[in-house]
């Protein structure tokens, strides 16, 4: 048996919806072949890009094969696709013809898709972004100098989520954008998922039991997010998100967590994103969008 | 003075630019905890002069964990105490949220050199600190009549500073960390620590600690 999925024209954060809502209407079949259809996808964002790869890896798990993937048509999508690294990480979660996975050229973003596996792997991403990052910041988005390290910060404690609660593999990739429509700015995009336990897994052991019946992905978002909740007893735990989140607010940023069936916002004036969505689509792990703009000249 | 008592010092310099991530905080506060054990009544003196990076979970492990082992540490070895030194505008923020989280505080001195108390502590305490600080070493009730405060609740300040290693007891005055470690004649032990991050065969193993 197979089976196509038909890849979002836009793969951004809504696209991914669609994507995720598409495999939410799969069987669970062992040996069930899929094949991921992209050709016609015109435009990606970060958070789709490897979003992509999360739906393959979820695909592999739930049917025991590596999905196929068609690569997209337009010209400017493959080369943006390349530019990021992205075949070489698809090559671990779809089933593609070793010719097919290009290295990249030369990148423009802050950040390529990068897998998170270890520790050693936030100290790599801490260190490339750390020399990127300043002419990013401090020159495209007008961010004061010392953002260069807070943005390091955010980013190791974001990976580090991965690495913590994930129990698996993860990717991380940031770019800026020109958030025209939405914003009339520049804006950074920095996008981290992974599939394992999710928040709600994670959290279970420590916190379902006081909820009781109302323990849920989104009880479970909101007790990390907002209280700083962690599966651990220990009060040291759990700051790293209240950190990601103090940070995002400071410079007037969004940052939307998924999990589950749940997702939770950091919603700034300028974005009319829902603060939290209940009964989505269930997808496992955690998917998190952040979304940094420009700093006004009345800002800065 | 009588009683008057010498600690052992030991100089950790923090050659990992990126002090990220709780694997390498541990690794890093084992070596560290290394360095002063069987030392006796020792200061720990962390050096974060190269530090370019310090996440809150990172200075959780090293800050926050290495000054919880110290509290009211009452082993037959000695008291531990903790100093950081070389501390940049960019360290505050994590070192200070992760001793927050955990109602700690820590002697430390800015990269010019200026003592300042970061973490948790009562606004009196504070004061008491500020003074000793100046002062290097003052007796309690010399101490009560700079502030303009009873011998007794002096003291009782003083003895709390004490109790969370915020300042040390030398025969019948009090000292300040910075002065201890300044006044030392020698430095006991120096450790160098550094995470091999690129040795695939390290993984979360304990950094190098030399003398």
């Amino acid at each position: 048996m197979s089976r196509v999925i038909e890849v979002p024209e836009v793969l951004d954060h809504v696209g991914f919806e669609a994507l995720v809502a598409t495999l939410a209407e799969l069987p669970d079949e062992q040996g069930l072949r899929l094949l991921f259809n992209a050709k016609h996808v015109r435009w990606v964002s970060p958070y789709g890009i490897i979003g992509l790869l999360a739906a393959a890896q979820v695909s592999r798990q739930r049917t025991g094969l590596s999905p196929r993937i068609e690569a997209p048509d337009s010209r400017e999508v493959r080369s943006y696709l390349e530019r990021m690294d992205f075949w070489p990480a698809a090559h671990r979660v779809f089933d593609i013809e070793a010719g097919v996975a290009r290295s990249h050229g030369t990148s423009d973003a802050l950040l390529e898709i990068t897998s998170i596996r270890s520790h050693h792997d936030v100290h790599a991403v801490v260190e490339r972004v750390r020399e990127r990052s300043a002419s990013i910041l401090e020159n495209q988005l007008h961010y004061p100098k010392p953002s260069v390290i807070q943005f390091s910060v955010m980013l190791s404690e974001v990976c580090q989520n991965i690495i913590e609660h994930a129990d698996g593999e993860g990717w991380v990739c940031a770019q800026t954008y020109n958030y025209r429509r939405r914003l009339g700015r520049d804006v950074l995009m920095l996008a981290v998922m992974d599939v394992g336990v999710g928040f709600e897994g994670s959290l279970a052991s420590e916190h379902a039991r006081r909820f009781g019946e109302s323990w849920s992905a989104a009880t479970a978002l909101e007790a990390a997010l907002l209280f700083g909740e962690s599966r651990f007893r220990d009060p040291g735990r759990g700051q790293g998100l209240q950190a990601i989140r103090k940070q995002v607010a400071k410079w007037d940023g969004m940052l939307a967590i998924r999990s589950g069936d749940a997702q939770i916002a950091l919603v700034p004036d300028w974005d009319d994103y829902p603060s939290m969505q209940r009964s989505l689509p269930s997808f496992p792990g955690a998917q998190i969008l952040i979304v940094m703009p420009a700093r006004t000249e009345e800002g800065r | 003075m009588s009683g008057e008592s010498c600690p052992a010092i030991a100089v950790a310099s923090l050659y990992q630019r990126n002090l990220v991530t709780r694997q390498t905080g541990r690794a890093v506060r084992d070596g560290i905890e290394r360095l002063i054990s069987d030392r006796g009544e020792a200061i720990a003196v962390v050096d974060f002069r190269d530090v370019a990076v310090i996440d809150f979970s990172c200075a959780d492990e090293v800050v926050a964990k290495l000054v919880m082992g110290t509290e009211g540490d009452d082993s037959p070895e000695g008291p531990h105490f903790v100093l950081i030194r070389g501390v940049h505008e960019h360290h505050l923020d994590p070192v200070e949220g992760a001793l927050r989280r955990r109602g700690l505080a820590v002697s430390a001195e800015r990269i010019g050199g200026e003592p300042v108390l970061l973490g948790e502590v009562e606004p009196e305490a504070v004061m008491a600190w500020r003074m000793l600080s100046d002062c290097g070493r003052i007796r309690s009730d010399e101490l009560a009549r700079l502030m303009g405060v009873e011998p007794d609740s002096c003291d009782t300040l003083l003895c709390e500073l004490l109790r969370r290693r915020l300042v040390r007891r030398s025969g019948d005055s009090f000292e300040s960390l910075s002065f201890s470690a300044s006044a030392a004649r020698e430095v006991s032990v120096r450790g160098a620590l550094v995470e091999e991050a690129d040795s695939a065969s390290d993984r979360d193993q304990a950094p190098h600690a030399g003398e």
